[in-house]
């Protein structure tokens, strides 16, 4: 387990920054009394997966063996052999608050992308305003839990031109992988 | 063995410039001993011996000048290896990696990331806005085609309508005209017609 390099730390926010706004430093900010950040949260990697975590944490898992470490805290994604980073199921609870892109699904539409299957406009009940396409798109049931993200196929204004059965967002992860990958999601 | 005793025994001459040529002194004292034999003839080597030393040696010092410089000095690539361009370091860089975990440098980071995301997101929608408008304005001209088109058919329409319209009115009034002034013919007709019972 050891701390980011510098092009590691640039990769990675590259690919947050994506599907999140400025508000993404809230994830590194310095603990300060009076709001939710109680203590200083790092990036570590292992092997080739990066983790968030408290550094008190961090720093415990020094004494456990590099072969024994199955997990510390947040899994964000990995990187891969050729240097890019690819998120990660279990980092959709960090970029859903800061989400840039959002989309609000109806409740028709939510076992379709649980399984894994891509958002169409007929199941679409918000969009963002003024959202490029391919760009990073979190996606959202109507009580705001948010079910995965994916990448947006067409512009907002290009959106609503097109006929309900369009594909609207490509679909990256869903909560539904949790039990469909549940055997590969943490092997290493 | 034997040959090279018995030259060295056998001619004089030849042993005097062999005992010169290496240089040792008990050599040229022999030698000189033997010079003091034959003068005019020997007198001549020593130079020559002189100025082939200066030259080896100089030609020596030449040499090793050349060699101080090596093939990784003279930065030659190497023969049968490919290197990737992502793969060349820098030269004089400190080896291994340098960790960004303090928290100054990875807001830097993220705020340049951040900077750059913003750049690139807002120049993508300029280029989406003005693909829009360039859309909007052909669909607009289409429209105006297709309107004008319309009108044009409609236009041909109304007019062959017309035409016809005062066709048929003429003929109307051919007919209207034409049955009060051929009273007589309509008469004679009247005369021709056949009537059956």
């Amino acid at each position: 387990m050891r701390a980011l390099d510098e092009t590691e730390t640039r990769t990675m926010f590259t690919k947050l920054a994506s599907y999140t706004g400025a508000s993404l430093s809230n994830l590194i900010a310095p603990p300060a009394e009076g709001t939710a950040v109680t203590e200083r949260m790092v990036f570590r990697l292992v092997k080739d997966r990066v983790f968030y975590l408290p550094e008190r944490i961090a720093n415990f898992a020094t004494s456990i063996p590099r072969d024994s470490l199955l997990t510390a805290g947040t899994m964000i994604g990995k990187f891969t052999k050729t240097g890019k980073f690819r998120l990660n199921m279990s980092s959709l609870s960090i970029i859903a608050p800061h989400a840039r892109v959002k989309c609000w699904v109806k409740s028709n539409g939510e076992m379709p992308i649980l399984y894994g299957s891509n958002v169409l406009k007929a199941h679409v009940a918000r969009w963002s305003e003024d959202a490029p396409e391919h760009s990073g798109c979190v996606i959202f049931n109507q009580n705001d839990t948010p079910l995965g993200f994916g990448v947006t196929a067409r512009s907002t204004a290009e959106m609503r031109k097109l006929e309900p059965t369009a594909v609207v967002v490509f679909a990256q992860a869903d909560v539904g992988m949790y039990l469909r990958d549940e055997d590969t999601m943490f092997t290493t | 063995m034997a040959p090279t005793k018995g030259s060295s025994k056998g001619g004089p001459s030849k042993g005097a410039s062999d005992g010169g040529s290496k240089g040792s002194k008990t050599s040229t004292v022999s030698g000189g001993s033997r010079v003091s034999k034959s003068k005019s003839n020997v007198k001549r080597p020593p130079p020559k011996e002189m100025k082939k030393k200066a030259r080896t040696e100089q030609a020596n010092l030449q040499k090793k000048k050349k060699r101080v410089y090596t093939d990784a000095e003279l930065d030659l690539p190497k023969l049968n290896a490919i290197t990737p361009v992502g793969v060349v370091k820098p030269k004089g860089k400190k080896k291994g990696k340098v960790f960004v975990d303090d928290q100054e440098g990875m807001m830097t980071i993220l705020a340049m990331v951040n900077a750059e995301k913003e750049g690139q997101i807002e120049s993508k929608m300029m280029k989406a806005r003005q693909l829009e408008e360039i859309r909007e304005a052909k669909r607009k001209e289409a429209e105006a085609r297709l309107t004008e088109k319309k009108d044009k058919l409609e236009a041909v329409k109304a007019d062959i309508r017309q035409k016809k319209r005062e066709k048929s009115g003429k003929g109307n009034s051919d007919d209207r005209k034409s049955a009060p002034s051929s009273g007589k013919s309509s008469a004679k007709g009247k005369r021709k017609s056949v009537s059956f019972a």
